[in-house]
């Protein structure tokens, strides 16, 4: 088994007098893509959020690579190689593909003074990126993010997070409101992510597209965990709404946790 | 991007020919509409009036154009990230009558009331910046309330007399931003030097730069832009500063060469400025921006006003044309950005 990537312990949050999560510790292991599961309202975007910066837990702590850490803003997690994709992506949509590859991070070129990015080599890193992430049309990355479909975007955001060396990938939903061409596709950046060395969470209410790519099932239910060691080979996916919806609380049958 | 023509047309398919290729790519810019309307006009007007192209008309119309213009390349750069200052008209009335005021009252040298007037308009601009960005206020009411706030100071501090300014003769400072030289029986003053140095330094800025970068990414998605790491508040914050100090400038300019500063001058300039943007192609919610645009857009507006007295059509009359070509460019304007998104 692969090390620990991500640990989150205890992690505890309330909103006013609601607990949206009670004591959960969740893990990602090196090369893993853990799928998130359970209804809405059972925790996992606030888990999720904690974990990239956009909420702060109430109590409870954050490891990578063993070492406590502090993840107090989306910057703070980025640093840390946490990349979260929404399902809107999160693009500058008036920008090239290049541009956005890099924003906040551009590289420059030439006296610092004259502050000059270098868009030949942005260009170049960009056309060699969208490659590596699956995109086969040959999409020049001056091209602006709005004239893409909503699989590239995706691809676009996912191949950024490749080429920043983010160890943990995110995906809130990423196949809302996507074609059954353009889901394939963002299955496929997920694999490829995998093999290239990416952690990745992913996080969807459609289970079928969860159970084509994940190594492990999570599965919450309104702030706890329920489940952890789902694996999506020797279950079904019937057996996995069941514990979702709450008649169940374990797999059945389940064989002994890998 | 606008600036990755070459790539757009690589996108947009091989063309018949290399002109039919240049065409294609010239036509699917931003500036491609104000730049035939500026043509048009220019056409209408030397037809119609033979005094249009004078040197002496053109003299005119670089006397003023560059003052107007250079509020005009700040609030581009500011509408761009997604803001814009509607405080630029009683900056550009107040700088000077601070800069007069220290002279005239023999308080200091006209030098260090150039430096005192700058800096002052750095301050209204980090504190436009301030509200805009720490407080979340709207960037209309924020600025609405510094116009009110500027101008109403200018009136105080002069009693809403204008000061004198004939004093300025032979001050270096005064030479260096408005001296004037002839070329052939053309007169042109510094302040058309200064106005193309700005257009170039800020056309690389918005087009080159990591911070241009960072402007667009502020007026397109500010939210992802802050998530990916760039300062949002800070672009902005810097914008408002280079807004007010090119208004301020632009006012001093103004004053030293009609030799008077006026508090009330630079009135209602904020809108005509806005519109001279707009119809260049830069968006009002921010996220795409042209400093070639917002040129050709004052160059349409300033010769508008003086080719239709010239042509006989009332002065009165000038508005209405004025609001037929905003109404006009926004209209073409859209029609292309629906075209572009569809991905024609």
């Amino acid at each position: 088994m692969n090390e620990e990537l991500v640990r989150m312990e205890h992690i505890s949050k309330f909103f006013g007098r609601v607990q949206a999560l009670n004591d959960v510790t969740f893990t990602v292991r090196k090369n893993e893509i853990v799928g998130l599961l359970g209804d809405n309202g059972a925790g996992k975007s606030t888990l999720i959020k904690i974990l990239s910066g956009a909420l702060i837990a109430d109590s409870g702590t954050i490891y990578m690579h063993g070492r406590p850490v502090s993840v107090r803003s989306t910057t703070d997690a980025i640093k840390l190689g946490i990349e979260t994709i929404y399902q809107d992506s999160a693009l500058v949509t008036q920008l090239s593909i290049a541009r956005n590859l890099f924003l906040g991070r551009e590289p420059t070129k030439g006296p610092r003074l004259l502050n000059r990015m270098d868009q030949q080599a942005m260009n170049e890193v960009a056309a060699g990126l969208l490659k590596k992430a699956g995109i086969q049309k040959d999409i020049p990355p001056t091209t602006p993010i709005s004239s893409l479909s909503g699989g590239e975007r995706q691809a676009v955001a996912i191949a950024r997070a490749m080429h920043f060396d983010s160890e943990l990938i995110i995906l809130d939903e990423p196949t809302n409101n996507l074609g059954v061409e353009e889901t394939q596709s963002v299955l496929r950046f997920v694999r490829n992510a995998r093999d290239s060395g990416h952690s990745c969470i992913f996080i969807a209410h459609n289970i079928h597209h969860v159970f084509q790519v994940v190594d492990r099932i999570v599965v919450m239910r309104r702030g706890k965990k329920i489940a952890d060691d789902i694996d999506p080979r020797q279950t079904t996916i019937e057996a996995v709404e069941q514990v979702i919806m709450g008649h169940l609380d374990s797999i059945p049958d389940a064989p002994p946790a890998q | 991007m606008h600036s990755s023509s070459p790539f757009r047309r690589f996108f947009t398919g091989p063309a018949a020919s290399p002109v039919g290729q240049f065409m294609q790519t010239f036509i699917s810019r931003p500036e491609f509409g104000p730049f035939v309307l500026l043509i048009l006009e220019i056409i209408v007007f030397t037809l119609r009036s033979g005094a249009f192209l004078s040197s002496t008309n053109i003299s005119n119309l670089l006397a003023f154009t560059p003052e107007l213009g250079m509020i005009a390349l700040g609030m581009t750069m500011l509408m761009t990230s997604g803001e814009f200052d509607l405080s630029v008209g009683s900056v550009f009335g107040f700088a000077p009558v601070v800069m007069w005021t220290i002279l005239n009252t023999g308080t200091a040298s006209l030098e260090v009331g150039f430096f005192v007037a700058i800096a002052i308009a750095v301050v209204i601009g980090y504190v436009n910046g301030i509200f805009v960005t720490r407080l979340k206020i709207p960037s209309f009411l924020v600025t609405l309330g510094m116009l009110l706030v500027v101008r109403g100071t200018a009136l105080y501090i002069t009693d809403g007399f204008p000061q004198r300014t004939w004093s300025a003769e032979g001050s270096w400072i005064a030479n260096l931003i408005v001296g004037e030289f002839t070329i052939g029986s053309i007169k042109i003053y510094a302040s058309v030097i200064w106005f193309i140095a700005f257009v170039i330094v800020l056309a690389y800025m918005l087009t080159q730069t990591k911070f241009g970068n960072w402007i667009l990414a502020s007026g397109g998605n500010a939210q992802s832009a802050q998530a990916r790491g760039v300062k949002v508040g800070r672009t902005k914050i810097i914008l408002f500063i280079m807004t007010a100090v090119m208004s301020a400038f632009a006012g001093i300019v103004s004053s030293i060469r009609v030799s008077a500063a006026n508090p009330n001058s630079g009135t209602g300039y904020e809108l005509e400025v806005i519109a001279m943007v707009v119809i260049g192609g830069t968006a009002l919610t921010g996220g795409r921006g042209t400093i070639i645009g917002t040129v050709l857009g004052v160059l349409i507006l300033r010769f508008m006003r003086n080719g239709i007295v010239l042509i006989g059509v009332p002065g009165l009359a000038y508005n209405i044309f004025i609001g037929a070509i905003i109404l006009g460019m926004m209209a073409l304007h859209s029609w292309l950005e629906r075209r572009h998104n569809a991905g024609v």
